[in-house]
């Protein structure tokens, strides 16, 4: 993907914010994805990113749907964690087994190599062909397979059955979505009763003195950024107008109340740059 | 300048390559891409939300009732409704097969 396939964006047209214009956005962006997130937040998107699946903290088995997930993030960290907790359980089983004979510790061993995620599975789901793309080639060079797997749909549409998956995440994906009530109602639809819904998106700084920091750092910096790294000023300029057209933290709340979710709370993360919504399907 | 003429040329090459492939032909170094099988547990049509068939040869997703067929492509199923194709030439009876 060269930059010559990017197609130049009219600032008018990225402020009306229409579907096809936010496709292409992401169009643009999808090849160097990765590296502007880091730029732009020097690294800490990975934080945040962390910090959302271990609030997650899901146990071997759990189906994950990703949605808006293009290029893996959420995906492969969900993987690494219940890896991480299936070695952990078999190896708590061995311990608690004393007289263990070399038949049933080989056996052990066996299970873990043959199942190392437990059943554990993760559907991404993006709406962007491009960003999927990256996501998968993504995943063969990091070298994750087993139980993931790739879907173009849109998150308005969701084209999985009801009450089929355990946890619903959204990562910085939900503010690209032109009705955000109709993709908490899909959300509230494809999750299991007891499923969880978990969304992470840039929210509103109330102090005073970090908000006018952070709009100058947006305003001023990010667009530069997004020139000089992935040449393109506009898509970048776009995205840091979203953010600040997104609902905050109480406002998306309720709105998350209104699709049917129960238990809805937010957790702020650097003073609220960017907010962590939970709620339960019950 | 050169560089990334040829940069372009080449993922013209890469695009035309991958829209061959997206008409489910069979490619020789690589299987034309099935889908993950464990996915058929979950995919329904976005449109109706029932089941869908998956057809092996064209490498399809159908939704017998609506006459629609999702490609999937790079292993990839495009459950977009704009992008899915109507199986009907035929009267629904005698089944989706392509015309």
């Amino acid at each position: 993907m060269a930059p010559a396939c990017k197609r130049r964006l009219s600032g008018k047209a990225l402020a009306n914010g229409s579907v096809g214009v936010i496709y292409q956005v992401f169009e643009n962006v999808a090849e160097k994805y990765d590296v502007m997130n880091d730029s732009m937040s020097l690294g800490i998107h990975r934080v945040w990113k962390d910090i959302l699946v271990h609030k997650m903290n899901p146990s071997p088995g759990t189906l994950l749907v990703d949605v808006a997930g293009g290029t893996g993030d959420i995906a492969f960290r969900f993987l690494n964690y219940v890896r991480s907790v299936r070695e952990r359980q078999l190896q708590q089983k061995l311990r608690h087994h004393q007289n263990l004979s070399w038949q049933e510790i080989s056996k052990s061993y066996q299970e873990e190599k043959s199942n190392p995620l437990g059943d554990s599975q993760v559907v991404v789901c993006d709406i962007n062909k491009e960003m999927l793309k990256a996501g998968k080639q993504k995943a063969q060079h990091l070298g994750y397979s087993e139980g993931l797997s790739w879907v173009l749909g849109n998150a308005e549409e969701l084209p999985f059955d009801d009450d089929k998956f355990d946890v619903y995440t959204i990562a910085f994906g939900i503010r690209n979505v032109t009705r955000i009530d109709l993709a908490l109602q899909e959300a509230y639809r494809v999750l299991k009763p007891g499923g969880r819904f978990l969304c992470l998106e840039f929210s509103h700084v109330s102090n005073p003195l970090l908000s006018r920091l952070y709009d100058l750092y947006s305003f001023q910096v990010i667009p530069v950024l997004g020139e000089v790294i992935a040449g393109d000023w506009k898509s970048y300029q776009y995205l840091v107008e979203s953010i600040r057209r997104f609902p905050p933290q109480e406002e998306l709340k309720a709105m998350i109340e209104d699709a049917g979710f129960l238990k809805v709370d937010y957790q702020n993360l650097n003073s609220g740059i960017v907010a962590i919504h939970s709620g339960f399907k019950l | 300048m050169l560089r990334g003429c040829g940069r372009g040329a080449a993922a013209v090459l890469r695009g035309a390559a991958g829209s061959r492939g997206a008409s489910g032909q069979e490619r020789g170094p690589e299987p034309g891409r099935p889908l993950e099988p464990s996915l058929l547990r979950f995919l329904v049509c976005p449109l109706s939300k029932r089941p869908l068939r998956y057809e092996e040869s064209t490498n399809e997703l159908i939704n017998e009732e609506l006459g629609i067929a999702y490609p999937i492509i790079d292993g990839i199923p495009n459950m977009i409704p704009e992008a899915a194709r109507t199986t009907r030439k035929r009267p629904p009876a005698e089944g989706s097969e392509q015309p």
